[in-house]
């Protein structure tokens, strides 16, 4: 990004539409991990009513628990590039230019990956650690 | 998009003002006719007419007084309960009094006092932040305050009839199902009744924090109270409509036999359970994250530097926002699921931690790095971290299910949740309350009195709950109106009784500092604790404009980073300075960016919120008492008063298309589809709609889980043909709501009103034609028709609100309301239907498909 400038109209447009998409990327790493979540307890939970194989469900979702922090690794590499501040020399983001507000959702999106990863990992060890449905 | 096709104007003038601009003085006589205009059109009305008045400023503050009232009824009950309790054997009240009177107290705490307050501080807290006039939509707020007092008087006066619920804050069936009299009926339509008002605040305070920012306020330096705000406000959309859809199906149940919760009829009773606590347990996270909050605010001002790390506090209200709706079984540990299903809960409510750490060591950090001043606000908040702290700790045993199955249900439990909610929203509160008093109030509460209360609220409480972990760890269960002597319980229970009277006696002087009059001090400093917010750019004396003059921010802290803008904003120098016709405008600026996009009427004084407030009431409150013609005569009355609301003062064709706001900026005055507000707030509601629905479909497919045989062997099920039927009904009256709006957009307006009129036939016949497809059933026999009539019936009635709505439309096109260049109202009804119809048809394919495939 370069220094301030009356953008013309599309541009205008289309930056708005990647700022959304990255004010709805700051969820991204969560809502992976409420997927991952929900999943885990409802296949579970329809496993150990109905009576099916538990260990393939547990094997299953292992994966998928590989699966999501693959997701949020994703999410939190992009955010992580839009914030680097190693690159941006800024990493406070308080600025009022539209450059510190990318950086900023950058930013803010980066940490709730860390924190979904850390949830992701917490909630997949049952899986590992709990045998079966008693 | 295609939204500008109407040919509505887009923002003209420069954007973002030069520093020459705002150089440039503003003539004094100029802004004084401005500043007159100006006062005029937001003057609350005088008289037996001022309880009419929606300004945020007014309504905000009998929100909070109201609460507070229900608090200490609440608190009072707490006191009589421990009076019971403060010797073995005591007889002071009954039994049944004894359970009304702790039923009533978590209800009302929670119900009448914790989340109200939430949104009732940010009512009247949130314009000033954000250096806006008012609230976007000021008649909502009115409405749902009134419906607060009306349902809050009516649950919490029951006590006094010794009619109260009885069976525990969350209703636990079969207790509450079966419980004679019409304690739980009161419970549940009471308290629903005041989830929809919390609701309608959430929408208002999430556009508010979206729509309603100060221009050039870019979502990084917004102050942080505004991004909790829309972190709970998500989270109220989807906590409180699963309690709602659970309250639906409970109230089906004691009203007619349907037997959502019975085993006997294939029913469960861990239903509720799921539902309530899918709600109840992020609960305590709206409750907690608002307070925290404050603290947020606080904490810079006193530090007298900016926030420490401003992104992390972010991520913490975010992230706790999403785990939070992770822990609710933790509640249910003793229910016998299956281990791995509890070890998902436990990890999560390990994991929760860690946010709800991170900002708190945030705060401690900018303490740490300032030059702290001990004011009163800063006293308190020192008591909410250290009292809070220690509730975290209990709380990270508890989630531990093996520790929890020792201590469940009993009064290590009280001790938990008394320090979580005293230190997580209590105590900041009423430091906020000392706080924001001279933005409110513009006077002073006394330091003297101010550090009284504190010690004794803080070491009564300490003294009340402290030795609790130890009663309860020696085996006091919780809701036992009496107990033995010597079990070991008798000293500790009796200290308990001594700190919650010491508790009482702290309260009873800070509200009393708060409501003594204060006449006599002299008129206090605009800015007394040198804050660096908006809202300390309020006007001393008061003015009842909000702000003279709606600045453009570029700062986190602009009264300590943007010189001059104060005196700018009083000199009427920056936007929207002067109201030319006498109405009442705010500010509408884009969602990222904050640039400035619309000028937006909002609605004065009125008494139509009071009447659809009672109606709405009325259709709530007689079926408590099995009354059904009365119920449904005050159902339509709230439908034709909200009506008359809509049709003359929301989205009325402008006079003109655009509009000079200052700085040679001028703004649209009409918008309509995803630049309106209205639109905004139809997504948001129907997003909660949404999760009310989809936690009703949770409900189908957990009895298919739970139950060996659901549905039942030889069951009736829904006739397809007429579920295919009403299929067709669905689609073709979303096709013809649809299509009327674009045939409206293109000119077409004869094409759009057939389709308007054709609409609402077709949503009634796909209604009709799903009643009948479960007509031959029999709901009170088993669970499964009951679960399908109420499946039908939910969907019956959406269609039915949304037939009024295309009728409405009709209307509207007919007497020149919606026109094919104003046509807000089509789009926003268009957005309903587009949810109305994905629910009705995922129903048809519930009602149709499942039995084969299940």
């Amino acid at each position: 990004m370069s220094e301030e400038h009356q953008p013309r109209r599309e541009e205008d447009a289309k930056e708005f539409a990647e700022e959304q998409a990255s004010l709805f990327k700051i969820t991204f790493g969560p809502l992976i991990w409420a997927v991952h979540f929900v999943v885990c307890y409802g296949l579970v939970a329809v496993t150990c009513a109905k009576g099916w194989d538990i260990f393939a469900t547990r094997l299953g979702l292992v994966l998928l628990s590989a699966l999501a922090l693959g997701g949020i690794g994703w999410v939190g590499w992009s955010a992580w590039r839009q914030w680097n501040p190693s690159r941006t020399g800024d990493p406070m983001n308080r600025g009022s230019r539209a450059e510190d507000r990318h950086h900023f959702l950058g930013h803010a999106a980066f940490l709730l990956s860390i924190i979904s990863l850390i949830g992701v990992v917490f909630v997949s060890m049952p899986l590992i650690l709990i045998g079966g449905c008693q | 998009m295609t939204v500008r096709e109407t040919g509505l104007p887009r923002p003209e003038g420069p954007y973002p003002p030069t520093e020459a601009m705002l150089a440039e003085p503003v003539p004094e006589d100029v802004a004084k006719a401005q500043a007159e205009r100006l006062r005029a059109a937001w003057a609350p009305p005088t008289g037996w007419r001022y309880w009419t008045a929606v300004n945020n400023t007014k309504v905000g503050k009998w929100y909070c007084l109201t609460a507070l009232v229900f608090m200490l009824l609440a608190g009072v009950m707490a006191l009589i309960i421990r009076l019971q309790l403060a010797v073995p054997e005591n007889d002071l009240v009954s039994a049944d009094r004894f359970n009304q009177l702790f039923t009533m107290h978590g209800s009302a705490m929670m119900f009448l006092f914790a989340v109200p307050m939430f949104e009732a501080i940010s009512i009247l807290l949130l314009p000033g932040l954000l250096g806006a006039r008012d609230m976007p939509f000021p008649r909502l707020s009115a409405f749902g305050y009134w419906c607060f007092l009306i349902g809050g008087v009516f649950v919490i006066g029951s006590i006094f009839f010794d009619a109260a619920p009885r069976a525990g804050w969350f209703m636990y069936p079969p207790l509450a199902t079966k419980d004679d009299g019409p304690g739980s009926d009161i419970w549940l339509l009471g308290l629903s009744f005041i989830e929809i008002a919390s609701i309608a605040a959430a929408v208002e305070l999430i556009v508010g924090s979206l729509k309603c920012r100060p221009p050039g306020m870019r979502v990084n330096i917004m102050p942080l109270y505004a991004w909790y705000v829309l972190v709970v406000g998500g989270m109220i959309l989807f906590a409180f409509p699963p309690l709602i859809a659970g309250d639906f199906l409970f109230e089906l149940e004691r009203s007619f036999d349907w037997p959502f919760f019975d085993p006997e009829r294939g029913g469960d009773p861990m239903l509720w359970q799921h539902l309530f606590w899918i709600f109840g347990h992020p609960e305590v996270y709206i409750v907690f994250l608002p307070s925290i909050a404050i603290a947020a605010m606080i904490v810079p001002t006193v530090a007298r530097r900016p926030i420490f790390g401003y992104s992390w506090i972010v991520l913490s209200a975010v992230g706790t926002g999403f785990l939070s709706f992770g822990l609710w079984v933790h509640h249910m540990f003793t229910t016998g699921l299956p281990s791995i299903s509890l070890g998902f809960f436990s990890a999560a409510s390990e994991a929760v931690v860690i946010p709800t750490g991170i900002q708190i060591f945030a705060f401690l950090a900018t303490l740490m790095a300032g030059r702290v001043k001990m004011t009163l606000p800063m006293l308190w908040i020192s008591g909410a971290l250290a009292i809070f702290t220690m509730g975290g700790l209990t709380g990270v045993m508890l989630a531990l299910a093996p520790f929890d199955f020792q201590a469940h249900d009993t009064y290590f439990i009280v001790a938990h949740l008394h320090y979580t909610l005293f230190g997580g929203m209590v105590f900041p509160v009423i430091a906020g309350v000392y706080y924001f008093y001279p933005f409110f109030r513009k006077k002073l509460m006394s330091e003297r009195l101010g550090r009284w209360a504190f010690w004794l609220i803080f070491t009564g409480f300490n003294l009340c709950f402290l030795p609790m972990h130890l009663t309860g760890l020696w085996g006091m269960p919780r809701r036992i109106y009496t107990y033995p002597t010597g079990l070991g319980w008798d000293g500790l229970n009796l200290i308990s009784t001594l700190g919650a009277f010491v508790v009482a006696a702290g309260f009873a002087i800070f509200v009393w500092d708060l409501i003594r009059p204060k006449g006599g001090q002299p008129q206090i400093p605009r800015n007394p604790w040198d804050a660096g917010t908006l809202e300390w750019t309020h006007d001393v004396p008061e003015e009842v404009w909000g702000v003279r003059s709606i600045p453009h921010v570029t700062t986190r802290y602009p009264l300590w980073d943007q010189p001059g803008m104060q005196g700018r904003m009083d000199a009427g120098g920056f936007y929207l300075p002067d109201a030319r016709e006498g109405k009442r405008e705010i500010l509408i600026t884009s969602v990222i960016d904050a640039e400035p996009v619309q000028v937006q009427r909002v609605s004065g004084p009125t008494w139509i919120t009071h009447l659809a407030a009672g109606f709405t009431g009325g259709a709530f409150i007689f079926p408590t008492f099995h009354w059904y013609p009365p119920a449904i005569a005050c159902g339509v009355l709230a439908i034709c008063c909200i009506i008359w609301w809509l049709w003359t003062s929301t989205a009325r064709p402008p006079e003109t298309d655009i509009k000079d706001v200052g700085l040679d900026l001028k703004l649209p005055t009409y918008a309509a589809g995803p630049a309106s507000t209205g639109w905004w707030a139809m997504w948001i509601t129907m997003l909660g709609d949404a999760t009310a629905f989809a936690s009703l479909i949770f409900g189908f497919f957990f009895y298919w889980t739970a139950s060996p045989d659901f549905p039942p062997e030889g069951a009736v099920h829904a006739a397809s043909g007429l579920i295919g039927l009403a299929a067709v009904g669905f689609a073709a009256t979303w096709a013809l709501t649809v299509g009327g709006r674009r045939l409206n957009r293109v000119q077409a307006v004869g094409a759009a009103r057939a389709c308007l009129a054709f609409a609402p036939l077709m949503a009634a016949g796909g209604a009709s034609a799903l009643i009948g497809s479960v007509w031959p059933l029999e709901p009170s026999a088993h669970v499964y028709p009951a679960v399908l009539w109420a499946l039908a019936i939910w969907v019956a009635a959406h269609c039915g609100v949304g037939g009024i709505m295309q009728l409405y439309c009709l209307a509207g096109s007919l007497f020149g309301k919606l026109t094919p260049r104003y046509d807000a109202d089509i789009w926003n009804v268009s957005l309903y239907w587009h949810f109305v119809t994905i629910a009705a048809l995922v129903t048809c394919a519930v009602l149709g498909l499942a039995p084969g495939a299940l």
